[in-house]
């Protein structure tokens, strides 16, 4: 009888998710990351209806496909610190690159990377980097400095840290002098100290955003935040800008993934091999203002936003940007830092 | 009062009409409480076992749950880390605990007017002036929050209102501050004390209260003799329902108070979210749940003791 | 009690101003022509038609209602027949199951959003059922609205004069027709009352929803937590000007028909 009726299910569940299977592709990005056009026009090129899901941030991305299974979605557009991760979780795909020839657009930088040798697993989507957010000020230019938020001599009025604890206790290690992803104790130990000491000093921490808002409406004078987002406060305000700091900063790249059980691998190697195409790519990177990792991309990017140094670093600050790595076993005494952070 | 049956001290009696035998109970207890209780069970006690299990293992390197069994998650929420003892935890929970009931604590004090204004009108307008109370939080909660944040910015007209009393600077926002943190809070809460409350104020037996003060008593002795034992059921209902949640909330706290405190629902988001270890979220969230239901429990008890005992 | 009463109005004058409060500056901002920004940059009405194009929102709208409707009828009615049964009736572990009740209120929503999650996973491979959407986002939030129920039902039920419903059955009522006729009009404002909280909850779900959902279930308030990270978009303030709107209007065309009824 259990057996029968186990039976019922398997065939109700095949049914169901073969019903499924007709020209879907499901993706699950960030909000506002894609033009709505690209997606209207992969449509309507094959004939298939994308469903669009968008996450807060990348852990709760992580919790939801790792719980939820990977064959939840298709196509994942996650930062590169957690592909390691979803590779040892054996969450994803690799990439049939056969069915991908537009791989061959990307960047030299984005074309066989640290997190992924070989792209076995992932392409580009878009990158950019951390830095601060400040309103120009009348008497003096800000020193681009990541001390003008640790080093209380020269602090250059109110200011918003960031609340991630990866970003915020990569920025101080990087004043310091040290590499975005120490494990050291000792090196942490002085981070924390540091940022328990600018918490004392600043407004508090918010997200990229809200931080950006607080520099755009005047409740402070600099903020954490990424660079896409001071491209737009820019937009909007030319008293405010966006810097690296000289000491060096994070970059992040966004990929491409294809999950492990997707239910529509074909049609999620044809969509990325679609993004990964020079006009589709240019058409991309113009509606988000992020930089494209696709060199094919580049001559039809708008002339002002290759000129923006916000969203396209010059070479010698590119030199100094780090990507962030999972810390593994060390995650715990990222964590401990950052409880004593906030908590004391 | 029905409620001398509670915990069915004596099953077999005469109950609104009927002679019930034990088994009559027991079937009738099966049809009406059987199918929630079940549901329940089956979705969220089972894999809460999950997360008790959960919480003795141990994080893999990649953020999976690593099946070697370990009290360490408990010695960390005991203060022992990685870099030595401090007590962390502990902190944390005291404030979130001073959290809610402080939010509870003003919420109930501003619901006993509402409420007995809202029970006071006309039938249809009643139910109105209920629904009234629970629309603004069918917005989403962020929009409002943030919706808060522009109403005490620098620049508003509450900030220059409280700068031209005197209560702070001129052109001196309202918020990060804790001020804005439970004006938010308040303002989230008040309905989830109200609605309880409402339940037991809208049956109150209002010639007992008229009896009181025929008799001469004054206002605050008729509202602690003839009112409060009326409504003492939805009072203790709604403060569970505000303060339990209150003390577990780190959205509004984050937002008004610019985060620079760590709260218990932090501490647990951050090991489910960021850092990514779920038998530590595991244990923290244990912990947290025996000392608030030790702390029902002692409520409770209190209660019982004044021979009340219509609480819980 | 003249005295009293207008004070009270005041009052609670006062009480409904700070309610509504965030809820102007919402209708005020859906108003605004800033994008990012969180000044007041001047009037437009341009959002609401940004709107009418966003077919996203406008399915997450949809997903929200069609999922808090579906759970709040089935969690008030299970939440109020299981405090009758807790209330009325005798059974073994009585104490210990009223006392289970509140864990579900304890338990913070991001433990019971995984513990959630694994566990459909787990049925998934038994059964094969139980695939993250609508369905699974119901069951979830039906779990949690019951407990809430529940509680504000019982509080209701204590101290409820029994001598109505013994007459009702001295006169010859079945058990049906008096809790009908009698029971049900006595306990509805606990009813109400419960059903409306188990409607809010579910209305403002994120975490579990976030969980629990599947391609294509995305609600709003997944949408808009997911939103802070590039900032929330104005015509996110519109739809919630457009609910407001609805809600009040329709609870007072209610309230109209219910006074012109009597």
């Amino acid at each position: 009888m259990f057996k029968k009726l186990w039976l019922l299910g398997m065939v109700l569940g095949t049914a169901v998710s073969t019903w499924a299977q007709a020209n879907k592709l499901n993706l699950y990005i960030w909000s506002e990351y894609i033009d709505p056009e690209i997606v209207k026009d992969f449509e309507k090129k094959f004939d298939c209806k994308v469903t669009i899901d968008v996450f807060e941030d990348e852990s709760a991305m992580l919790a939801k496909i790792q719980g939820g299974g990977a064959g939840l979605y298709d196509v994942v557009v996650p930062p590169e610190q957690v592909i390691g991760t979803m590779v040892s979780l054996k969450l994803l795909a690799p990439l049939r690159h056969q069915n991908i020839p537009n791989l061959k657009n990307l960047e030299g930088r984005f074309y066989n990377p640290v997190y992924d040798p070989g792209n076995r697993y992932t392409a580009a989507y878009q990158w950019g980097t951390m830095g601060i957010y400040v309103r120009q000020s009348k008497d003096k230019p800000v020193a681009e400095t990541w001390g003008i938020l640790f080093d209380p001599k020269q602090q250059a009025g109110s200011f918003v840290l960031i609340d991630s604890h990866r970003d915020s206790i990569g920025a101080a290690l990087k004043y310091l002098g040290y590499s975005l992803n120490s494990t050291d104790p000792k090196q942490l130990k002085q981070a924390r100290d540091l940022l328990l000491d600018a918490k004392k000093r600043s407004l508090g921490f918010e997200s990229g955003v809200g931080g950006k808002n607080k520099v755009l409406a005047k409740g402070a004078t600099a903020a954490i935040v990424y660079n896409g987002d001071a491209a737009r406060g820019t937009k909007e305000d030319k008293d405010t800008y966006f810097f690296v700091p000289k000491e060096g900063s994070e970059i992040w790249v966004d990929s491409m993934v294809v999950l492990a059980k997707a239910p529509h691998r074909d049609l999620a190697e044809k969509f990325i091999n679609f993004i990964l195409d020079a006009e589709v790519g240019a058409k991309l990177s113009n509606f988000n203002q992020y930089a494209t990792p696709n060199k094919a991309a580049k001559p039809l990017i708008a002339p002002e936003d290759l000129k923006n140094t916000a969203i396209y670093p010059t070479p010698e600050i590119l030199a100094k940007l780090e990507f962030l790595k999972d810390p593994g076993r060390q995650a715990k005494l990222y964590d401990e830092i950052w409880t004593q952070v906030k908590a004391k | 009062m029905s409620a001398h049956n509670e915990h069915g001290e004596r099953p077999a009696e005469v109950l609104f009409g009927e002679r019930l035998t034990r088994r009559d109970h027991l079937r009738r207890s099966a049809m009406l409480s059987g199918p929630g209780f079940l549901w329940v069970v089956i979705f969220l006690f089972l894999p809460l076992l999950f997360m008790v299990g959960i919480s003795v293992l141990s994080r893999g390197a990649a953020g999976e749950i690593s099946l070697t069994f370990t009290w360490e998650n408990f010695q960390r929420f005991a203060g022992f880390g990685e870099l030595g003892f401090d007590p962390m935890y502990p902190t944390i929970i005291l404030r979130s605990l001073v959290l809610g009931l402080a939010t509870t604590a003003i919420c109930l004090v501003m619901a006993f007017p509402l409420t007995f204004f809202i029970a006071g009108l006309r039938s249809p307008l009643k139910n109105l002036a209920l629904t009234l109370v629970v629309i603004p939080l069918w917005t989403n909660l962020l929009i409002r929050t943030y919706a808060w944040q522009i109403l005490l910015a620098g620049d508003g007209w509450l900030a220059r209102a409280a700068a031209w009393v005197g209560l702070t600077g001129a052109g001196e926002a309202l918020y990060p501050g804790t001020l804005a943190v439970y004006t938010g809070m308040v303002c989230d809460f008040l309905p989830f004390l109200v609605l309880p409350l409402y339940a037991s104020v809208e049956k109150m037996d209002w010639s007992i209260v008229e009896a009181a003060m025929d008799l001469g008593a004054n206002g605050w002795r008729v509202f602690q003799h003839a009112v409060l034992p009326q409504v003492k059921p939805g009072v203790a209902a709604g403060c569970i329902l505000t303060f339990i949640p209150a003390m577990g909330t780190f959205v509004i706290p984050d937002l008004l108070g610019g985060s620079k405190t760590m709260l218990l629902g932090n501490a647990i988001q951050q090991q489910f979210g960021p850092s990514r270890d779920w038998p530590f979220g595991a244990a923290i969230t244990l912990l947290a749940v025996v000392i608030v239901m030790l702390g029902l429990w002692l409520f409770y008890r209190l209660d019982a003791k004044r021979g009340e005992g219509m609480i819980l | 009690m003249t005295r009293g009463h207008w004070l009270l109005t005041l009052l609670s004058g006062g009480l409904y101003t700070f309610l509504y409060a965030p809820i102007v500056v919402v209708i005020v901002y859906s108003f605004n022509t800033a994008r990012y920004g969180s000044g007041w940059r001047g009037f437009t009405t341009k959002w609401y038609s940004t709107l009418w194009n966003n077919p996203q929102a406008l399915s997450a709208a949809e997903n929200t209602l069609v999922l808090a409707v579906a759970s709040t009828v089935l969690a008030t009615v299970l939440g109020t027949m299981l405090a009758m049964g807790l209330n009325r009736y005798w059974f073994p572990a009585k104490r210990l199951a009223s006392w289970l009740l509140y864990v579900p209120v304890v338990i913070p929503d991001i433990v019971m959003a995984v513990a959630m999650l694994l566990f459909y996973a787990l049925l998934r491979d038994l059964v094969g059922l139980f695939n993250l959407g609508l369905t699974t986002m119901v069951i979830s939030h039906v779990t949690f609205q019951i407990p809430f129920v529940a509680i504000v039902v019982r509080s209701r039920l204590f101290g409820l004069d029994p001598a109505l419903e013994e007459a009702a059955r001295d006169l010859g009522a079945t058990p049906w027709q008096t809790f009908w006729r009698v029971t049900f009009p006595l306990i509805l404002p606990g009813v109400a009352a419960g059903g409306l909280l188990a409607f809010t909850l579910s209305l403002d779900d994120f975490v579990v929803s976030f969980f629990t959902s599947g391609p294509g279930s995305t609600t709003l308030p997944i949408l808009i937590y997911s939103s802070v990270k590039r900032g929330i978009t104005p015509d996110i303030n519109a739809l919630s000007t457009l609910i407001i709107l609805v809600s009040v209007v329709g609870t007072v065309l209610i309230t109209l028909m219910q006074r012109a009824k009597q």
